[in-house]
C-alpha cells in the first residue's frame, strides 16, 4: 500500500477524494425534517460563490452533496440547510456543537451575479430550492445597489415546511424586496396566505419587464417545466432564465457518472445553467 | 520504431526471468475453466496468449472493483488519510481493443480533475499488447478502433512464423526488454500487416463510427430504446464487463471492531435501476429504455464528442454476457438500421 511507500505523501497531497475538516458551530431546527447548520472550516474561508455545493463526510457513514446556503464570505464559516433524508444527512442531524465533519468543495457553477448587475431579479423557488437560492438572495441584498427590483417567490407543500421563516419576515418587511409565498395545500384555518402551486404566483406579478429581468429558478425536478412555461407566458427569453438543477452528485469531480445529463456532468458543468444553454438537452428538464 | 523479434520459447524464459526478478508484478492471460482471465503469473507455464477474449478487461488493475481511497477512525473527521495501492506491474498479452479502452480510461481520469489514485497505478504499469490470434464470434473491434492502442502500449506484439514480433513503442518498453533475447527482426511495419489482421471479425457496426454521434442525435425517439429496454433485466452485466465503463460508487465501510474505517470506490453502472436516483427518491432515468439509451449514447455520442474516439472498442463482451441478448452495439445499430420508422421518446 502506498501509505508505506514513497507515494504516500503524494497521494495525501493530491487525492481529489480527501476531505478537509470543518467544525459544527451552530445548528437550529427549521422544520420536522430540515435543520440549519453553520460550519467553520479550519484555517481558511470556503471561497464559494452563490449556488455552489460541497460534499460533506461523516467518517464511517459516508459522503453527501449539500448546497451552500450562505453568500460568499471572507469568514471561515458557511451555512447549510440539510434535510434528514438518508444515512449521511441523518448523521449530520445528530451532530453536536463542536463535532467535526469532512468537507470537499466547493463544486459546480454559480449564479452569475456579476452578469445580473443593473437588472431586476426574480427568484422562483420551491421547497428546499430556497436553500441554494438563499446564497444568491443574500448576496443580492448585501449588494442591493447593484440590482434593480428584487422579487422572491417561494412555494412549499404546506405551511409546516416553510424554511427561513425569520428571514422571510424580514424580506416581507423590506420595501426594496417584493416577497410573495404560497403553499400547495393547508388545513382549514392554518394559513391565511396564498394557496396553490408556485406557478399560480406568476400571474400576480405586475410590471415585470422581461427584457430587464433575470428569473432564477430553483426547486424540485417537476417544477421547472411549468415555471418555464409561465415565464414564457410573461415573454421571458430563455437567455434570461437561470436554473439550478438537482442530480445525484457523488464524486463532485466529473468522474463517477451519477449526475450525468446527456453529455454534461452536472456536478461540474452545473448545477447552475442558463436555460438557453441546456434546453436542447433531452434529459435536462 | 524498432521492430524486434523473439522466439516463443525465449519469450517464455524472459517472462520467467521477470517473474523471478520481482521488480514488478507480472500479470498475464491465464486459462480458467473454459475461459480466460487476466491474473498474476506464477510461471510462464500459466501464460495462455492464444486466447479469444478474457472475462474481464485489464481495467481491473487500474480501477479495481473495490478500491481503497481513504482510511480513518470512525467518528473522527480529523483522521481521514488518502491511501493508494500502485505497486509496479507489467501486463502481458493485452489485445489492441483493450488497450484502446485503457486510452479512454486514461483520458477520463487525467483530464479535468486529475485522479491520482488511478493515474499512479497507470504510471507504474507496463502494457504489453498482442494482436489477437484467436477468433471471437462477438468481436467487432476492427470496425471501431483506430490507432489508440499505440498511445498507451509500451510494446506491441504480433505472432509471426512462430516468433513474437515486437514493436517497441515506448522508452519504458525498451527498458523492460533490454535483458531479453530480443533481436532485430528485419521486418518493416508493412510486413506485419498481414499477421496483425490474420484473425477476422465477423461482426461489424453497420454505420461508419464517425457518423454515429450525429446518427444517435437524430434517433433519440427511435423504437430501439423502448423495444430493447423492455427486454433488459437491469442486471448490469454489460457495464460490468465493459472495458470503457468507469462509473463508480463511493461507500464507507467500518471494520467489525469499529476502530477502523475505509472509504472505498466500487464499480457501478448506469444500467442499474437506482444509478440516477436522488436522495428524495426522484429517479432521473426511471425507465429501462432511458437507461439503455444512455449507455449507447455514452459510447456512441458523449464519449466520442469529448475524446474524438468511439467510446466502444468492439470487444463483444457485453453481447456475450447479456442474458436478454440485447446489449451488443452491433445488434443495436443493426436494429436501428432495419427499423427506421419514428418511435416514442421514452
Amino acid at each position: 500500500m502506498c501509505e508505506d511507500c514513497t507515494c504516500g505523501e503524494e497521494i495525501q497531497k493530491n487525492s481529489i477524494y480527501l476531505p478537509e475538516v470543518a467544525e459544527l458551530v451552530s445548528k437550529k431546527k427549521m422544520t420536522d425534517i430540515d435543520s440549519f447548520f453553520e460550519f467553520e472550516l479550519k484555517g481558511r474561508s470556503l471561497g464559494h460563490l452563490p449556488g455552489q455545493f460541497a460534499e460533506i463526510s461523516i467518517p464511517g457513514i459516508g459522503e453527501a452533496p449539500i448546497s451552500i446556503s450562505s453568500p460568499p464570505s471572507d469568514e471561515n464559516t458557511f451555512e447549510m440547510v440539510i434535510r434528514n433524508i438518508g444515512t449521511v444527512t441523518n448523521a449530520i442531524h445528530n451532530l453536536n456543537i463542536g463535532d467535526k465533519i469532512g468537507i470537499r468543495g466547493p463544486f459546480g457553477t454559480s449564479f452569475p451575479m456579476n452578469n445580473l448587475k443593473g437588472k431586476n431579479l426574480l427568484f422562483v423557488t420551491g421547497g428546499i430550492g430556497l436553500v441554494p437560492a438563499r446564497s444568491a438572495i443574500l448576496y443580492a441584498l448585501q449588494n442591493r445597489a447593484d440590482y434593480k427590483d428584487i422579487t422572491i417567490l417561494f412555494g412549499c407543500k404546506e405551511p409546516a415546511q416553510r424554511l427561513f421563516t425569520d428571514e422571510i419576515e424580514e424580506w416581507k418587511n423590506r420595501n426594496d424586496v417584493n416577497f410573495i409565498e404560497t403553499v400547495d395545500i393547508c388545513e382549514e384555518g392554518e394559513w391565511d396566505g396564498n394557496v396553490g402551486v408556485i406557478t399560480t404566483l406568476l400571474p400576480k406579478l405586475k410590471n415585470i419587464d422581461p427584457l430587464e429581468t433575470y428569473a432564477i429558478v430553483v426547486g424540485p425536478p417537476i417544477m421547472y417545466k411549468y415555471v418555464i412555461m409561465g415565464l414564457h407566458d410573461m415573454d421571458f427569453s430563455d437567455k434570461k432564465i437561470i436554473v439550478s438543477l438537482e442530480r445525484r452528485m457523488k464524486c463532485g469531480v466529473g468522474k463517477c457518472g451519477h449526475c450525468q445529463m446527456d453529455n454534461i456532468y452536472v456536478c461540474q458543468d452545473g448545477a447552475v445553467f442558463y436555460y438557453d444553454d441546456i434546453k436542447h438537452l433531452k434529459e435536462a428538464i | 520504431m524498432e521492430i524486434l523479434k523473439i522466439s516463443e520459447n525465449d519469450f517464455l524464459s524472459f517472462i520467467d526471468k521477470k517473474i523471478d526478478e520481482k521488480n514488478e508484478k507480472m500479470i498475464g492471460v491465464v486459462k480458467k475453466g473454459s475461459h480466460f482471465i487476466f491474473d498474476e503469473l506464477e510461471s510462464s507455464e500459466n501464460l495462455a496468449l492464444n486466447y479469444d477474449v478474457t472475462m474481464l478487461p485489464p481495467k481491473k488493475y487500474f480501477q479495481p472493483p473495490k478500491e481503497l481511497l481513504l482510511k480513518y477512525k470512525p467518528g473522527d473527521a480529523e483522521s481521514y488519510r488518502a491511501v493508494n495501492s500502485c505497486d509496479p506491474m507489467a501486463i502481458v498479452g493485452i489485445h489492441y481493443y483493450d488497450l484502446a479502452a485503457i486510452y479512454m480510461m486514461d483520458r477520463a481520469f487525467s483530464e479535468g480533475e486529475r485522479d491520482e489514485h488511478y493515474m499512479r497505478k497507470r504510471e507504474n504499469s507496463i502494457l504489453i499488447g498482442l494482436y489477437p490470434t484467436k477468433y471471437f464470434k462477438y468481436r467487432f473491434a476492427k470496425s471501431v478502433v483506430r490507432d489508440q492502442a499505440y498511445k498507451v502500449a509500451d510494446l506491441m506484439m504480433v505472432k509471426m512464423n512462430g516468433d513474437y514480433v515486437v514493436e517497441v513503442v515506448s522508452e519504458k518498453g525498451k527498458d523492460f526488454i533490454k535483458d531479453g533475447n530480443f533481436v532485430e527482426s528485419g521486418y518493416s511495419l508493412q510486413d506485419l500487416d498481414e499477421a496483425k489482421n490474420s484473425v477476422k471479425d465477423d461482426q461489424k457496426i453497420p454505420i461508419p463510427v464517425e457518423l454515429i454521434p450525429d446518427y444517435l442525435g437524430k434517433n433519440h425517439a427511435h423504437p430501439v430504446w423502448e423495444t430493447f429496454g423492455e427486454k433488459c433485466f437491469s442486471c448490469g452485466s454489460c457495464v460490468l464487463v465493459c472495458p470503457t465503463c468507469y462509473c463508480f460508487d463511493v461507500r464507507d465501510e467500518v471494520e467489525l471492531d469499529l476502530a477502523d474505517g475505509k472509504r472505498i470506490r466500487v464499480w457501478d453502472g448506469c444500467m442499474l435501476e437506482d444509478f440516477a436516483t436522488c436522495a428524495d427518491g426522484h429517479n432521473f432515468r426511471k425507465e429501462k429504455g432511458q437507461r439503455f439509451r444512455h449507455r449507447i449514447y455514452r459510447k456512441g455520442k458523449h464519449l466520442p464528442e469529448k475524446y474524438h474516439y468511439f467510446g466502444c472498442v468492439g470487444c463483444g463482451r457485453c453481447q456475450y454476457v447479456c442474458s436478454a441478448d440485447i446489449a451488443g452495439p452491433v445488434k443495436v445499430f443493426k436494429y436501428m438500421e432495419e427499423n427506421k420508422q419514428g418511435g416514442k421518446n421514452v
